[in-house]
């Protein structure tokens, strides 16, 4: 029951982007087409779920051991870094389809704090293995909801006659705004 | 080949140097951070307590007690932290009981990492009043849609029912060790 | 060949390139600690510290790192002097270590810091790098209080924890949520161009 909860919170209730301000540059950068920001997603996801199981182990059975908790930014940004490289030879080996339809968004994973925040919050909540798992998963489809709900709006806005100083970053923002505040309506979507 | 031996040689010593310098760091800042966090508990234990001149450690079947000693001698009160899964990871809340162990004294929220703006509330001073004079007896409880009409409930936060509901049980769970422990 | 003077080394962070209003970069930290002006300064302050060390580090070692492997090189640099700022913070300050919580450590994957380190510090001098990571920083800095004071004012009525606005005033509890973070540094995003086409210079686009 509590990996349900879990998954719910991370995905919707508290949602990584809307709640947290997680994943904010590709949130704001990848968003223009729904295309695009579902190719982002889904790698994402892969990436955040792969994260939260190998930092975990990192944690437990190296940190922790040889009690050096003090190394865990360093070690856990090296982990993600090491395998969206990894994943990314995986793909242009495997599946150069799929390579190239992910195309540049693969290395920009690397520095969405949306992974490296999920990681840290693992620690600090104190997840076992699976509810790390869990976790990750769900984050990756609440950043890919957003992402996707973000991409619609935005494509509807194109047609839309918006002030001058306020296209780009700023109309996105000012949705994105609107966003956290419907997303918080869900706050009662698990109750007794 | 001797490039990559060059790359392997710089990234090692770089996270060798890195390393040494963290532990020292951390050898520095390790007992400062423990001392603050004595502090902090030391703190809301006068907090929970009120009026108390001095507290004293007791230490029963693995749970550690605070006893508030007033001026005079007599003891005010008990303290101890409770521990137990929030909403969103762990929450860890002191509270301060009546030496009959029947009226709460207060709460004080010591570690939570709850929505911010919903279950987050859960630290303001608002919610946390209600707790102050509270009683324990069965065990508390909060209700939702309406106001609390028994000394025993307390108002749920709007928006953060689990949050609510996790706060009240690791606050019984504690009392209830508390009592057992105290008892004997 | 024209060469930037030092001076100007320091100003362009500030207003021109500013991180945060014209690079748009670092918007995770930005949103998350702005709710009052002190965890904003504090997180400015935080982030000038590392930016400066690392800058001047990779500076001072850009002969001696490897291309290949210098994103590498720099991102564990970066994530040390974090770690350091981290530890201090906890130490000294365990208040504000607590308020700012995670993003302190979300630090490491601040755009702005490794943005900085590749396209400035691995190519100048020292003392230029420095100067330039400076200017960054308060740059980052000053954006991070306009939109921090704005929330705190607006949110809670108080400036650095001071009341400021008496009882008539109802705070907008949206300033210390998420969404308000969202709607405000929108608007000042849009404040910033518009007040940036008056004067003539050029507008500014999205992030990369």
């Amino acid at each position: 029951m509590k990996l349900v909860f879990i998954f719910i919170a991370a995905a919707i209730t508290n949602n990584l982007v809307l709640t947290y301000f997680l994943g904010i540059c590709p949130f704001i950068g990848v968003s223009k087409k729904t295309s695009s920001a579902v190719g982002m997603g889904l790698a994402t996801t892969f990436v955040m779920t792969l994260a939260a199981m190998a930092t975990w182990a990192i944690y437990h059975f190296i940190l922790v051991k040889f009690g050096v908790p003090f190394l865990e930014y360093a070690a856990f940004i090296i982990v993600i870094a090491s395998l969206v490289q990894v994943v990314e030879m995986f793909l242009r080996k495997y599946s150069p389809a799929l390579y190239r339809a992910l195309g540049i968004y693969l290395p920009l994973i690397t520095t969405n704090c949306a992974i490296l925040g999920l990681t840290l919050f693992m620690v600090l909540r104190r997840y076992t293995f699976t509810e790390s798992l869990v976790f990750g998963f769900g984050g990756g489809v609440g950043f890919t909801i957003a992402l996707i709900i973000m991409s619609g709006i935005r494509e509807e806005l194109e047609f839309a006659d918006i002030p001058e100083p306020l296209k780009g970053a700023g109309i996105t923002l000012i949705v994105a705004g609107l966003l956290a505040l419907a997303f918080m309506g869900f706050s009662g979507l698990i109750s007794s | 080949m001797k490039k990559a031996l060059w790359m392997i040689s710089v990234l090692a010593a770089i996270g060798l140097i890195c390393g040494l310098s963290l532990s020292s760091v951390y050898r520095y800042a390790a007992p400062l951070i423990a001392e603050n966090k004595k502090r902090a508990l030391e703190e809301s234990i006068y907090k929970v307590l009120q009026d108390i001149a001095r507290y004293e450690v007791i230490e029963k079947e693995g749970l550690v007690i605070y006893a508030g000693i007033e001026a005079d001698g007599d003891i005010a009160g008990y303290a101890f932290m409770a521990k137990g899964a929030g909403y969103q990871g762990e929450i860890s809340v002191i509270f301060g009981i009546g030496a009959e162990l029947d009226k709460l004294k207060g709460i004080e929220v010591l570690e939570s990492l709850e929505t911010p703006g919903l279950g987050g509330k859960i630290t303001d001073a608002g919610f946390k009043d209600q707790f102050k004079g509270l009683s324990t007896l069965p065990e508390i409880g909060y209700v939702k849609s309406h106001s609390p009409e028994n000394d025993n409930e307390v108002q749920a936060i709007s928006g953060a029912t689990i949050s609510t509901r996790s706060i009240v049980a690791i606050l019984n769970d504690g009392i209830s060790k508390m009592r057992d422990a105290l008892k004997r | 060949m024209k060469t930037v003077s030092l001076y100007d080394e320091f100003l362009k962070g500030l207003w021109r390139q500013n991180p945060i209003f014209k690079q748009v970069l670092a918007m995770c930290p930005t949103l998350a600690v702005t709710n009052s002006a002190e965890n904003g300064l504090a997180m400015g302050l935080a982030v000038v510290f590392v930016l400066v060390s690392s800058s001047a580090i990779v500076s001072i070692f850009r002969r001696f790192i490897p291309h290949e492997v210098r994103i590498a090189a720099y991102t564990v640099i970066i994530a040390s002097f974090v770690t350091v700022a981290d530890l201090f913070l906890a130490a000294k300050f365990p208040a504000l270590s607590k308020a700012l919580g995670p993003y302190v450590p979300l630090i490491v994957v601040n755009c702005i810091i490794l943005g900085r380190a590749e396209a400035f510090a691995s190519k100048n001098p020292v003392a230029r790098s420095i100067l330039d990571a400076l200017g960054m920083g308060f740059g980052f800095t000053l954006s991070l209080l306009m939109l921090a004071s704005i929330r705190e004012l607006l949110g809670s009525g108080t400036l650095f924890g001071i009341r400021m606005l008496g009882a008539w005033f109802e705070p907008w509890v949206i300033m210390v949520l998420p969404a308000g973070a969202f709607i405000t540094l929108g608007l000042l995003i849009g404040l910033i161009n518009m007040l940036a086409r008056i004067k003539g210079k050029e507008k500014v686009g999205c992030c990369k």
